[in-house]
Parts: structure tokens; sequence; C-alpha cells
């Protein structure tokens, strides 16, 4: 039978590895899902993505179980990630060449529900509108539409009240939807 | 617009989550269904939805776990640098909760050792009969007291007394008279 993630954070804290292990295993895809999100860049997003586990190790004595396993693991890699953000400021060529290598890749991904999105230009002017979003507005929009996370879990991780998360939601949306009128 | 219109669309983001109650979700499926600029706002939502779910979603490629787990493992073996192991020791040091505590005994600490430091320096003579000074200006004293506390200077005129003699200027200083 499969170990619940509170018995892996367990055997962690008592120094196994492989429970590490399969932690790691179990969430790897779903954290670098959310981290190039909020990074749009893939190399950097693997990068904060391992720290993340590396950070998640580091501090697991100190976990206590009073939340789920994920929204703290989620919590210590949007941190990150926003720091990470913060401190490149990277310029717009290099986010526009990142993304058109995440176009032309695109036929690499397996195809899912979502694949029929064609045009290429509400593409492009989506992504710049993410990236025009802040780092806590693009986070809460992240993690909802991609995780599918409650405003509650979202609160936890974002270290705010759902009230907070409603109005970021709110306002996010908001924007994104001025942006993108046209092709709306 | 109308405050329903406004209101629907105020509560559009959650419906679309579906973190209303049943019967305000009821409320706004009611409004959608007789108001067609709403219904248009909800489409324009769900439309949102779904291309942001197609660029976050599927633009993400799978990651193999092995070398991804590979990564992960070097970290944790490999020793820390010294400064990655100061920087590591200040980030679970000065978390928020010590420092809401550290910050205010700080300042205190300070302002003792501000408090102090300007005793130690004036607290000895502070005394307001401390800075008596006496001058003979052509044949008259003239008496300077200084009072540190209040920083007050009295210039002071007196004459000798009958019978006194420049000798005696001590008794003068004490018993002037005006």
């Amino acid at each position: 039978m499969e170990s619940s993630d509170w018995e892996l954070v367990q055997k962690c804290q008592a120094g196994k590895i492989d429970a590490f292990q399969e932690l790691v295993s179990r969430y790897h895809q779903k954290i670098y899902t959310v981290i190039v999100g909020l990074l749009r860049n893939r190399e950097d997003a693997l990068e904060v993505a391992q720290e993340t586990f590396f950070r998640a190790y580091r501090k697991i004595k100190s976990f206590q179980g009073g939340s789920s396993f994920y929204t703290w693991l989620y919590r210590i890699a949007v941190n990150i990630a926003i720091d990470s953000q913060r401190r490149q400021k990277r310029n717009p060529l290099d986010f526009r060449e990142t993304m058109d290598g995440l176009f032309e890749e695109q036929n690499e991904v397996a195809k899912d529900p979502f694949s029929d999105v064609h045009d290429r230009e509400l593409r492009e002017k989506l992504v710049s509108a993410i990236n025009d979003l802040t780092p806590e507005h693009k986070a809460v929009i992240i993690l909802r539409t991609v995780e599918g996370l409650s405003y509650k879990d979202i609160g936890e991780i974002l270290g705010c009240s759902e009230g907070t998360v409603m109005s970021r939601l709110h306002y996010a949306r908001k924007k994104l939807q001025q942006k993108l009128s046209v092709f709306l | 617009m109308r405050e329903d219109c406004e209101r629907t669309r105020e509560s559009l983001s959650r419906w679309v989550d579906g973190h209303l109650s049943v019967s305000d979700a009821e409320a706004i499926r009611l409004h959608l269904g007789g108001c067609a600029a709403c219904d248009r706002e909800r489409r324009q939502l769900e439309k949102l939805e779904f291309s942001l779910k197609s660029v976050l979603v599927s633009d993400v490629p799978r990651i193999d776990f092995e070398p991804f787990w590979a990564g992960v493992r070097e970290r944790i073996t490999k020793k820390p640098r010294r400064r990655e192991a100061i920087m590591e020791w200040a980030r679970s040091t000065f978390t928020p909760p010590a420092l809401a505590w550290t910050v205010p005994a700080v300042i205190v600490v300070l302002l003792g050792v501000l408090s102090m430091d300007s005793f130690w320096r004036s607290g000895w003579q502070r005394n307001n009969f401390a800075a008596v000074e006496s001058i003979d200006a052509h044949g008259r004293n003239i008496a300077l007291l200084r009072e540190d506390e209040t920083k007050t200077t009295v210039i002071w005129l007196y004459q000798n007394q009958e019978g006194e003699d420049e000798s005696s200027g001590e008794n003068a200083e004490t018993n002037p008279s005006f």
C-alpha cells in the first residue's frame, strides 16, 4: 500500500533519504509546472525546482504537519521563484526568445484537452499580459488555474487570507481580460 | 451599469471557481440567463481561463525524474561553502518572530548605551556651582557662573568691600555685595 505524504515525511525526519526521494517523485512535475508559470524560463525553473526540494529536505525536521506537505512545499517553491524573479529582472528580449522556444517545442508536449487554442497571437498576448502581472497576482493565477488549488490552500501558500486571494484573483483576471479584450 | 449587474460581475470570478454558496450561485445563474451583457462577461472569463490553462499547462514539458533527482541529491550531499553556511544560519536565525523581539531589544540596549555614554561624559562635572570664574577687569571684579544643567551663564559684577585688599579676593567671591 502506498504511504501517505505524512508517513514519508516522518521517515525523512528519521533520516531516510529514500522516503524523500519518493516525495520528490510525487511532486517534482507539479512544482516544476508552477515555477515555469512564474518564471517563464525552463532552465531557471529547473534550477529553482531542485533548490525547492533541497531546501525542503534541509527544513523537513521543522515540518510539524500543521498544513499539508504539498502546501508547505509550494510555499517554499513560490517564495524562491518570486525572489529569483525579483533578482533577475530579465529583459524583454530574453523573455520573448524563451517563449518562442516554448511555442516551437509545443509539438513535443503530449496532447492535452486544452491544446486546441491555436491562435498564436492570442497566446503571445496572453503570455505578455501574464508577464506584466505582479509576482503575487501571477502566483494566484497559476496556483488556481494550473493546480486548481482552493482559496484556502492558496492563502496558506502565499501567507495571506482567503479574502486577499479572492481579491487578487479578481483583480488579476480583470487585468488580463482588459488586455485581451480583442481576442476574447 | 445596474446594481445587480455590478454585483454579478464582482462575483463572477468566484462563480467560475465554484467558490460561491449554493444560493449565491443560483442568483448569479438566474441573472446571467436574463442579462446578455453579464453573460458575455461570463463567456470572456471562461475563455480566458481556458486559454490560461492551455498556455500555462500544455507548454510545460515533462521532466525526467532520474536526472532531476540526481541534481537534488547532489545539492543535499554537497558540503555547503562557508558563505552559504552563513547565509543559511542567518536565514534560520533571523526569522520574522525572532526579529519581532530582537529589534525592540536592540533599540532599548542602544538607548541605554547612549544614555550611559552621555552620563559618563558630563555626569561627573554636573554641578550648579561647577564653573565660577573670576576676572579682574579694570578694577572691577567680574564673575562668570556657568551652570551646566540649564546651560545658563550668569555675569556677576561686584565691588570689593571696604577693608578688603587684593589678597582677600576669595572672601569677596564668597560674600559679594551688589
